[in-house]
């Protein structure tokens, strides 16, 4: 869609929703995709893609409705249905969508050298294999790559009108050796992931996991990398600092605000100016997004807040609505998690590493248990990877992890939405 | 549907119409309704795979196919897996018409009778409940270069109702949910509210589970679970062929006791029932594992032709996605045990109940799930109630360690992810006794 036949389309339907509703908003996506997938060692695969949503929003009075469409014809049928979602929802206290802010720093969301051409895919695809060369003994046997470009506009009924630019770059590898299996991934919105280090390192981690051995049941100090912790952070911690969470009294932080819930090394933050996948200057309402702190010195000093849970619980907005896409309202989340403190070498005693984790999912978000099997679990010590173990299940409860943890690694990588270094974990029970 | 260089193309079309009602403490926070259109188009070029994902696709335009199928072919033509189709077995199952539908309901009327069930689980002694209702209507068109059209429609809904309970800092929570192909299904359900209020409050009371190995028993919402994610995974053609299972290879062999069948069949009317598969495929029952043995796999067309031992017809797609092989309505066959006769087999270890969800690394051959909750089993009685409690283990050694199996299967419903796509799954079983099962749990002595 032309950006003015798209200015026009938001025009119409501010104009249209304005008439039944105090208040429109519009939330507009539109991008371009190319990926490319591997099937052992060739391209199988490789597919192009369009797409267009639209959601809608009508206040009124403090009740809100939503809607959403894949069809630009569809637009009025789209609003009809937000007026009517509108008139069943519970009125609640509400101040009001957001008058347009000056939002002069731009966040690190696009990166103009991403092209969305099937050989910038294939590149990838033929980079990881290269680096998985390095381990002769590990097999392919699936592996992706793929570049978007999108461009996301919000506009609402008081004059907001947003558009922003976003790419992402992604490759993702997997790798077998006997019964053993790796796999690595890198994404980020720059053209600056690194495809011969993801196909390295799932060759290694399934070929060096291979030569796995038995360990005891027992209580271990536990290397979480940071995509292991990223899936339990996700799964657990981020529903537990939202504030719609909070209220409904499903949330174990619930009564610690201004006390320590957390080791005091500690920092965790939410910073949508972060080089990393949910970079944004402003949140999936249009209120200016600002790095603020979740956790500081092991002391929780903030849930996150959209602008309804705020306003019905009179607390400060910060800016923390996201969208899984167009066809979902606005909820409430984080845009870059990121979690610092002193680094620390933490590989040097030793310690059972921890590279991924089957089944986070089913942890208990409530009361912060989790059981989960461990991907490529190898002993550490000495700074290096030392014997692999063949088979481990971590058992524990995060939120009581946390408030004493062994020390925080150097480094950090992107993992979905969160920036996270490798967190060591003192005495943790172990199946084996 | 053709150009030079093409050797097959297909298309599907799905409009969908969802409805969501989420109601939490007894705030409606949302009700309403989304729509969308999208559509796949595939090229089967010299070699491989071509694939274009727009939406709203006008069919009627030669013109635009035309532009999508050349875009595709250029796509295709990067790929250098050769690909074969194996020929498509073709028929339709009728959707099953809908006791009450729930497309005639109100909005209004659908978000009354839910709140009825979120209310029912506000028991005393729960501090927070939420209940939440789906419903989508799928409007799908396929059409092949063959000259092959089949169109259906198909509504899914249900519901899901949660209670959380505190007491001295600690927090449980308890969940039902119900889904359905057969229509609103949420009238009279106020009992499955106060069972989820009830099971959170006496979580409260309920010790950490202490891991370990030992006798499981699984009661059947955790098997089928078992069922879907040790095996039915493991058994799907893509990862067979990629090299990704540790079921390839094994055609024949026996890798589970005479008394263990496992089932795909998405032509029966549950959850994940489909009337033809993805790829325009009469769907039918698949037997993956038959008393004991490995008897076949999960197939679309590409994976048959390169495999074999199977069947087409488990290719399945959210709009806009390509066909991939999945699971559906997945279950052990019922054995000849009764449960108290499990039990007393049993004598000491652990009975598993319901189901957070699970994973599993097929390649590696291991799984994980986690129950809701689960009981101590003492001298083949059951006896104090334990929480979070899961289950992992390495798929072989597990189903050699199937001991018993119950005579009365139950099926449930969920959603299995993969790929990036969610589609709507049921699985089922009885219960069934485990040996030397690997129970995790964070209890101590």
């Amino acid at each position: 869609m032309r950006w003015w036949v798209a200015v026009e389309l938001i025009e119409k339907i501010l104009a249209a929703g304005g008439r039944s509703a105090q208040e429109v908003e519009v939330y507009l996506v539109e991008g371009t995709g190319v990926s490319a997938e591997l099937k052992r060692e060739a391209v199988a695969m490789a597919t192009g893609s369009r797409e267009w949503g639209l959601s809608i929003r009508t206040i009124d009075k403090g009740q809100i409705g939503t809607s959403a469409t894949s069809s630009p014809a569809k637009w009025e049928e789209c609003l009809n249905a937000a007026l009517s979602s509108m008139s069943l929802a519970t009125p609640q206290e509400w101040h009001g969508l957001p008058e347009p802010a000056d939002l002069r720093r731009p966040a690190p969301s696009y990166d103009e050298r991403v092209v969305v051409e099937p050989s910038a895919a294939q590149e990838f695809l033929s980079l990881m294999l290269e680096g998985a060369r390095k381990h002769p003994e590990s097999r392919i046997t699936s592996g992706s790559g793929s570049l978007t470009r999108s461009e996301v506009t919000i506009a609402n009924s008081h004059g907001v009108h947003y558009t922003a630019p976003r790419t992402e770059v992604s490759c993702s590898l997997e790798a077998i050796c006997g019964q053993s299996t790796g796999s690595e991934f890198a994404h980020s919105p720059f053209l600056e992931i690194d495809p011969l280090w993801v196909g390295e390192r799932a060759a290694f981690f399934a070929g060096h996991s291979a030569k796995g051995l038995p360990m005891e049941t027992g209580q271990f100090d536990i290397l979480l990398s940071p995509v292991a912790l990223a899936q339990l952070f996700g799964n657990i911690l981020v529903p537990a600092l939202s504030g719609r969470t909070v209220h409904a009294g499903r949330s174990r932080l619930a009564p610690l605000l201004g006390q320590k819930c957390m080791d005091g090394r500690i920092d965790l933050c939410d910073d949508p100016f972060a080089r990393g996948m949910g970079a944004t200057a402003w949140d999936a309402e249009g209120v200016p997004a600002a790095r603020f702190d979740f956790v500081k010195g092991g002391v929780l000093s903030s849930f996150a807040y959209d602008l309804k849970t705020a306003y019905r619980y009179r607390a400060k907005p910060t800016g923390s609505a996201v969208r899984g896409g167009f066809s979902g309202g606005p909820a409430i989340g984080v845009h870059n998690l990121v979690l610092d403190g002193p680094r620390e070498k933490i590989g040097y005693d030793r310690a059972l590493s921890i590279h991924d984790v089957v089944g986070a999912h089913t942890a208990n978000p409530v009361s912060g248990d989790f059981s989960v099997e461990c991907q490529n679990p190898i002993w550490v010590e000495g700074g290096g990877f030392q014997e692999p173990v063949r088979k481990a299940m971590l058992s524990g409860n995060l939120f009581d992890a946390l408030r004493g943890i062994g020390g925080i690694g150097a480094g950090s990588r992107i993992v979905g939405n969160s920036i996270l270094p490798c967190v060591r974990f003192k005495k943790m029970q172990v199946i084996g | 549907m053709s150009l030079p260089g093409i050797r097959f193309s297909d298309v599907r079309c799905v409009r969908a119409t969802s409805t969501h009602i989420d109601i939490d403490n007894g705030v409606v926070e949302s009700a309403g309704t989304s729509f969308s259109d999208t559509a796949l188009v595939r090229v089967l070029g010299p070699r491989g795979w071509g694939m274009i994902s727009v939406n709203n696709l006008d069919l009627s335009s030669k013109k635009e196919l035309d532009r999508i199928l050349a875009e595709g072919l250029a796509l295709a033509r990067i790929t250098e897996d050769p690909v074969s189709l194996a020929e498509p077995p073709r028929g339709e199952h009728k959707v099953p018409a809908p006791g009450e539908d729930p497309r005639s309901l109100s909005l209004e009327e659908k978000t009354r009778v839910l709140s009825g069930i979120e209310k029912a689980a506000k028991i005393p002694g729960i501090t927070s409940t939420r209940a939440t209702y789906i419903e989508r209507t799928e409007e799908v068109f396929y059409t092949d270069s063959s000259g092959y059209e089949n169109q259906f429609t198909i509504t899914r809904s249900g519901f899901s109702v949660l209670a959380v309970a505190k007491r001295n800092g600690d927090a449980q929570m308890g969940r039902e949910s119900r889904h359905t192909i057969h229509g609103f299904n949420l009238r009279h359900q106020e009992p499955m509210g106060v069972k989820a209020g009830e099971t959170a409050l006496a979580l409260l009371d309920a010790g950490a589970a202490k891991g370990g190995k030992m006798r499981a028993v699984l009661d059947p919402e955790l098997a089928g679970v078992f069922a879907h994610e040790a095996v039915g995974h493991a058994s799907e053609g893509d990862l067979v062929k990629e090299g990704s299972s540790v079921l390839a290879g094994r055609i024949g062999e026996q890798i589970g006791p005479g008394i263990l069948t496992i089932v795909d069949d998405p032509s029966l009317p549950e959850f994940g029932f489909e009337p033809v598969d993805a790829e325009g495929c009469r769907t039918v029952r698949t037997e993956v594992v038959s008393r004991g043995r490995v008897n076949a796999y999960l197939h679309t067309r590409e994976t048959l032709a390169a495999l074999g031992n199977g069947v087409a017809g488990h290719g399945r797609a959210e709009g806009g996605e390509p066909p991939l092989v999945r699971m559906s309505n997945t279950f052990i066959e019922a054995g000849d045990s009764t449960l108290e006769e499990i039990f007393s087999e049993c004598r000491d270890g652990i009975l598993l109940v319901g189901s957070r969800g699970g994973q599993v690394d097929p390649g590696r051959g291991v799984f994980q799930f986690n129950a809701e909750y689960g009981y101590l089993i003492e001298k083949g009685e059951r006896t104090r109630m334990v929480r979070d409690v899961s289950l992992s283990g390495e798929i072989l050694s597990t189903l050699h360690g199937i001991l018993l199996c119950g005579n009365k299967r139950e099926m449930h419903q969920g959603f299995c992810g993969k790929g990036g796509q969610s589609v709507p799954v049921s699985d089922g079983a009885p219960h069934i006794l485990l040996s030397d099962a690997v129970v995790g749990g964070s209890g101590a002595d």
